[in-house]
């Protein structure tokens, strides 16, 4: 696949959670992965992405050029700032962080704002407010423990509760809980 | 002061008014708490407006608290005196470990009042400070529900006076925790100062050798300070542990008295020696001293220098600190140098003859 062809797919893939929800202001992803496949080239490795209530974006990837190597990319409503070195207590070895990281083209971002309705949905907390996402590499809270896995964890509160919904990369919801 | 019968009926009347928001949003708590406890209790009635169980209430006259259970809701609500009292700010379900609680209409604020004035006057007879006020709950271990107030001194800071009586104020217990333990006391003798709090040891002044004025780089040389450090305790150093950054230099010492006490010395840049702490080792330790000469002190600073590009794939590392101990369970001492670079850390380490064992990234 061309680079363009690359960063068109993945302009498609984002293309959607700029939608707003009633009360989530969704990071323009477009905007920020656009401009980051046209500064670094394809391919994207993602081994942790946070989104924060305020919508700003924290992406560590893989460095292309030295693949033992983690660099933060940070979005804040258009700014854009990186590569921050991201140094580890104990460094994971080069096959292991190839088997965490997860390929950008594989991540269905228009499909956040409904896991985030399903998310409110299954607590039971409709006016539930985003405290952060995040998506890694591990395995579920549920009951299948072992999934080692890329998951989306949803972290939701109101004034009442915390609530935590996990999801796999195709929305299926894999775990869910309420305090 | 109203009887609990009296005061039961101003709750329920209370209760029943409550229903009217004209006098929900009037909810007043009263000018002198401790002296209008029922008023108080009616004021938080009014301002909660439906029946609901209480897990915690504190009680002061500069301030009362309550949080309420309404259904699966836990809301809190505070009342300062002569003030409209706010409407209840939710609590998190999850942040509410204890969920042991009683009806509203069973927490007596007037015998609250009594508790407290009682605690004061234990607390005068006894030497502590005078609590400003008195809390209804089951405690921070989930214990069973009832009054409890912490009493401290300011004579001594490590002691501590609980007292605790049943939610209907019939059994009392007390406790002290002095020497590091809890002591129970008995609660009928406390009036007659049963409990007197003993001072604190005025501090001892712990031994310190004022510096030289030299300018230290601890990477680059230990030995001299190692040297002084002898002469100071008068003594050759029985070591347990030598740990390096460059600024500070931290020498663990088996006491020549007692080999279960370390005492740690630590030098500044400045060479200003000062004796840190003293801790007893702990069970099945080694405990067994090494000297100067067990270990390659005079090739150290060399180590050091060296051990940065020991490790081929942090080009750009540098040392964090060094440490030197027996390896394993009480092997022989060795050196370890950790070095850090912007994205992690390694080990260097070289045994007891100065040869290199690992050089890795952690």
């Amino acid at each position: 696949m061309s680079r363009i062809a690359f960063a068109l797919a993945c302009l498609l893939a984002a293309h959607g959670v700029q939608a707003q929800d009633k009360d989530f202001q969704w990071p323009d992803l477009t905007d920020f992965l656009t401009r980051l496949i046209h500064e670094l080239g394809p391919p994207i490795k993602v081994y942790k992405l946070e989104i924060d209530r305020d919508g700003k974006v924290d992406l560590w990837i893989q460095n292309q050029d030295r693949r033992d190597l983690i660099d933060s990319w940070e979005y804040d409503h258009g700014r854009i700032e990186g590569p921050i070195p991201i140094k580890f207590k104990e460094y994971p070895s080069l096959a292991a962080l190839d088997h965490h990281v997860i390929e950008l083209t594989t991540i269905d971002f228009p499909r956040l704002p409904s896991m985030l309705a399903s998310a409110r949905a299954k607590l039971a907390l409709p006016d539930a407010r985003v405290t952060y996402i995040e998506l890694e590499r591990g395995d579920s809270s549920g009951f299948i423990a072992l999934t080692d896995s890329p998951i989306w964890t949803f972290h939701l509160e109101t004034a009442r509760h915390d609530g935590r919904v996990e999801f796999d990369l195709h929305g299926r919801m894999l775990d869910a809980d309420k305090d | 002061m109203p009887t609990r019968t009296e005061t039961s009926l101003t709750l329920a009347a209370a209760l029943a008014l409550a229903n009217s928001t004209v006098l929900a949003a009037e909810a007043v708590a009263p000018a002198h708490p401790l002296d209008q406890p029922a008023a108080l209790m009616a004021a938080f009635a009014a301002r909660i407006g439906h029946r609901a169980d209480v897990l915690e209430f504190r009680l002061g006259e500069h301030y009362a608290r309550m949080l309420v259970q309404t259904g699966e809701d836990f809301d809190e609500y505070e009342a300062i005196p002569g003030q409209v009292m706010a409407q209840g700010t939710p609590r998190k379900a999850g942040s509410v470990e204890c969920r042991k609680k009683l009806p509203f209409d069973a927490v007596d604020a007037a015998l609250g009042v009594r508790l407290l004035a009682q605690a004061r006057t234990i607390a005068a007879a006894n030497g502590y400070q005078e609590p400003p006020n008195l809390e209804l709950g089951a405690g921070m271990m989930c214990e069973e529900l009832g009054w409890r107030v912490v009493l401290h001194s300011e004579r001594n800071s490590e002691v501590f006076l609980h007292l605790t009586w049943s939610t209907d104020g019939t059994k009392a217990k007390a406790r002290e925790f002095r020497d590091d333990s809890w002591h129970k006391v008995d609660p009928a003798k406390l009036l007659a100062g049963a409990a007197q709090v003993v001072p604190a040891a005025p501090p001892k002044g712990l031994p310190h050798v004022e510096g030289d004025g030299r300018k230290r780089d601890f990477l680059r040389s230990i030995d001299a300070d190692l040297k002084r450090l002898a002469a100071s305790t008068r003594a050759p150093l029985a070591l347990r542990r030598i740990s390096v950054d460059a600024t500070q230099l931290s020498v663990d010492l088996y006491r020549a008295d007692d080999r279960r006490t370390v005492s740690t010395w630590l030098v500044d840049a400045d060479g200003r020696m000062q004796l840190w702490r003293e801790d007893k080792t702990m069970a099945l330790d080694c405990n067994k001293p090494f000297a100067t000469g067990d270990f390659p002190l005079a090739q150290l600073p060399a180590m050091i220098a060296d051990a940065p590009g020991l490790v081929a794939a942090m080009p750009g590392a540098v040392v964090k600190d060094v440490a030197v101990y027996r390896s394993g369970f009480c092997g022989k001492p060795h050196v370890y140098i950790r070095i850090e670079d912007e994205r992690g850390y390694g080990n260097v380490e070289f045994d007891q003859a100065g040869r290199l064992l690992r050089a890795d990234i952690q």
